[in-house]
């Protein structure tokens, strides 16, 4: 029992904020922050090219996928550390979808594919859902169909986040309409979105943030473009699933978005005088926070561990995702309360705190991640059933 | 980083879940309720002091395992686990500031005796309406030569009238003086109280009581050793609540899974799933809380801010789980023929003792409002 980094990582950590201290320049801060935290833009993809090319993107990944051979908690740390700086980092494609395919893709997939992904030029969005499959996925209904040595692909996916500036869709499908079990009858294929095909729309969400409905209108792949066993879909997509969770909760952002709320609530006065921290109550809301910050940090430090020796439980998994999503919902609202009038201002003209007009940003996106990447209620489910053995209901 | 225990700390923990797992079961548990007599099984204590438990964290020279204070705390989990009526935390955690404050003599008189069970130490930590360690109000203590007499009064002392020395910090103008109190020493008045646990804890006033010098643990500063006391019975407290909520928890699961309503398993209602998983949530953040305060502690680390979180998981989630698993057991959760009830009192016990969460919650805050506890 070792809650600490070992020095190595301490001055890999300090290498990585020396670094992205230089790399997220005024105009790419700028950038991101115009872009809602997404990314996409072209000072943004020049970072993540810089970042391949200095060989960070697969720094905890295996020598033999083409990284730096460290483990997962050095990739925790990059992670966290570029996340920290305010650099929208694609997690999706580089922690999720990444390593799946550079673990079970075909021989073009690993020499063509996931090297690009390391340098950072390729990047992949998922497609799960659909408008009649949300939470019950293995209902969903886009289909491939083998012609000839291709496949057909028609279909409609919603939620595909990012795909606008994507280059591929992680695409779940079915291939087996009369597998007796739904879940058993689905692929899953990689589709570039350079495809006649493919189309996307956008759907605008209350946080400001872009997100896409994609259409698959006789989309052709290639077999190259299965990954995984035919109709073996369904385990490929739990185990995305399981590294999307961890990888939605970054503790490095909000404990910078602490540390600066705190030192403003120290250093802005009262005009009947005093600090804006000498209030009881806000004192009482930034300890709340730091207890809950506290104990995220200490559940995604455990996951990253658990995944360096091999044991990572899919309860605590789930625990990691439903803790997070729910803590970030709280530490917006309280701190929100701690910099009070200047929590409803936009970022921009008028706004006198630049955390301020973030708090009132991420307050309104905080609520994806609860349902995002597999419902809470799911969460739950599979934390009582695999952490405390209660039997289910059957669905 | 590693989150896992090394096998020596392996065996302290299994070794102390089969004695206790044993040794205690509800019906001798039973003995103690209502005050029938004091909560302290002495056989109990005797083969544990004999298997070198009490003295796991004690150094070698002493008769001590000399392991750290991680051990000690995987020690006390089980001991929150099986509820067991033993002062392995006022004992234990008073042997260690001791060893680490008082002179070589004291030691000597102390501590052999102490891991062996022939010596049980406690400490007085709070007084009237101040639940201060390091800062006594109301006991005050004039030198008379090197030795100090002391009167006032402590509150709540665990373990008092079975202990042979307790800790107690005393007032010296503006000095603070530690010393190992005698409690049958003349002067010391002890009054039993009803707690809610049935932990036997007492009143102690003094009167002009003489403690000689070879008692004397801190002639000065005295502040210094409560406070490092104070952490380490703060984060023995946390895991004792984390040990008994776990167990809690898991007899709700078990409960839950057994019993049929509507032709089915209570447990399969997600109404009744949530709220045990969201008990595991809150009793992973406190094992992982604890953990880490734990694992500073045992290096010499300062580890005030961890504490203090930790602390304020331990009210929370013991609050939560205490009714959370209550309820989903329906009336048999509060039936005294069933092993739930008496964890609730302990989940109430450690939630309110040495700091509840909203006094933690200030205490913290008022360090952050000051520039500490910020994040590195």
């Amino acid at each position: 029992m070792n809650i600490q980094f070992s020095k190595e990582q301490l001055v890999l950590r300090d290498e990585l904020r020396a670094y992205f201290a230089e790399l997220m320049t005024p105009e790419l801060s700028a950038e991101c922050e115009r872009d809602m935290g997404e990314g996409g833009g072209p000072l943004w993809r020049e970072a993540l090219y810089q970042m391949g090319r200095d060989g960070w993107i697969g720094v905890g990944w295996p020598e033999s996928w083409g990284g730096r051979g460290l483990s997962p908690l050095e990739q925790f740390i990059f992670v966290e550390e570029v996340m920290r700086a305010g650099y929208p980092f694609p997690f999706l494609t580089t922690e999720s979808v990444g390593p799946v395919l550079a673990e079970h893709g075909n021989a073009w997939i690993r020499a063509e594919l996931v090297p690009k992904i390391l340098r950072g030029e390729l990047l992949i969005a998922i497609g799960y859902s659909e408008p009649g499959a949300g939470t019950d996925l293995a209902s969903l209904r886009t289909s491939a169909v083998r012609d000839g040595d291709d496949w057909v692909i028609n279909g409609q996916k919603m939620w595909t986040s990012l795909a606008h500036f994507c280059d591929y869709t992680w695409l779940a499908v079915r291939t087996d309409p009369d597998a007796p079990k739904k879940h058993r009858g689905i692929s899953m294929f990689l589709v570039p979105h350079s495809d006649p095909g493919w189309s996307c729309t956008p759907v605008h969400t209350l946080g400001g943030v872009r997100t896409n409905a994609t259409y698959y209108d006789n989309v052709r792949v290639s077999q190259d473009h299965l990954v995984g066993e035919l109709n073996g879909g369904w385990k490929l997509i739990t185990g995305q699933l399981n590294r999307e969770r961890l990888s939605l909760i970054n503790f490095g952002p909000v404990s910078q978005l602490f540390n600066q709320v705190t030192r403003w609530a120290r250093t802005t006065e009262l005009p009947a005088g005093g600090k804006v921290v000498d209030q009881p109550w806000v004192q009482q809301n930034l300890a709340r926070c730091r207890a809950l910050i506290e104990c995220m940090k200490l559940i995604v430090y455990k996951q990253s561990w658990a995944m360096t020796v091999g044991q990572l439980e899919m309860a605590d998994a789930s625990a990691a995702k439903v803790y997070g999503s729910e803590s970030f919902i709280e530490i917006y609202r309280m701190l929100g309360e701690v910099v009070g009038q200047a929590g409803l201002l936009r970022a921009g003209p008028g706004q006198p705190c630049p955390e301020a007009g973030r708090i009132e940003r991420l307050y309104r996106t905080a609520s994806i991640i609860t349902f995002g990447g597999g419902a809470n209620e799911i969460q739950r489910d599979i934390i009582s059933a695999a952490g405390l053995w209660m039997p289910r209901a059957s669905r | 980083m590693d989150f896992g225990f090394d096998e020596q700390q392996q065996e302290v923990r299994a070794l102390a879940r089969r004695i206790l797992s044993e040794q205690v079961d509800a019906r001798r548990l039973a003995a103690y309720d209502e005050y029938r007599q004091p909560r302290f099984d002495a056989a109990l204590w005797q083969q544990l002091c004999g298997a070198g438990l009490v003295g796991v964290a004690a150094a070698q020279r002493h008769g001590g395992m000399g392991l750290g204070f991680t051990e000690l705390a995987l020690l006390v989990e089980e001991v929150g686990r099986s509820i067991a009526p033993l002062p392995v935390i006022a004992h234990c955690t008073a042997a260690l500031a001791i060893q680490q404050f008082a002179a070589d003599s004291l030691q000597e008189a102390l501590l052999p005796a102490a891991n062996t069970g022939k010596l049980l130490l406690s400490a007085a930590l709070a007084e009237p309406r101040n639940e201060d360690p390091a800062r006594p109000l109301a006991v005050r203590a004039q030198r008379d030569g090197d030795a100090l007499v002391l009167s006032g009064s402590k509150r709540a002392v665990a373990f008092a009238a079975e202990a042979d020395r307790i800790l107690l910090a005393a007032r010296v103008g503006d000095d603070v003086a530690l010393v190992a109190l005698d409690p049958r020493a003349p002067g010391v008045a002890l009054s039993a109280l009803q707690t809610t646990s049935f932990e036997p804890q007492c009143d102690i006033q003094l009167e002009r009581v003489r403690v000689p010098a070879a008692d004397v643990v801190c002639p000065s500063r005295g502040e210094d050793a409560m406070n490092w006391l104070a952490q380490r019975v703060t984060a023995a407290i946390c895991a004792h609540q984390l040990g008994a909520a776990d167990c809690a928890m898991r007899m709700a699961a078990s409960y839950t899974s057994e019993r049929r309503q509507f032709g089915v398993p209570v447990a399969t209602f997600q109404a009744v799933g949530h709220r045990m998983a969201d008990c595991y949530i809150d009793i992973e953040c406190l094992r992982l809380t604890t953990y880490q305060a734990v694992s500073l502690l045992d290096s010499q680390q300062c580890a005030l801010t961890e504490v203090q979180i930790a602390k304020i998981w331990a009210g929370d989630t013991g609050h939560r789980v205490s009714y959370a698993t209550q309820h989903v057991h329906g009336g048999t959760g509060i039936d005294r023929d069933y092993p739930l009830w008496r964890y609730c009192l302990w989940l109430r016990h450690n939630e309110m003792t040495l700091g509840c969460s909203a006094a933690q919650v200030a205490a913290l805050g008022q360090r952050l409002a000051v520039g500490e506890g910020l994040f590195s």
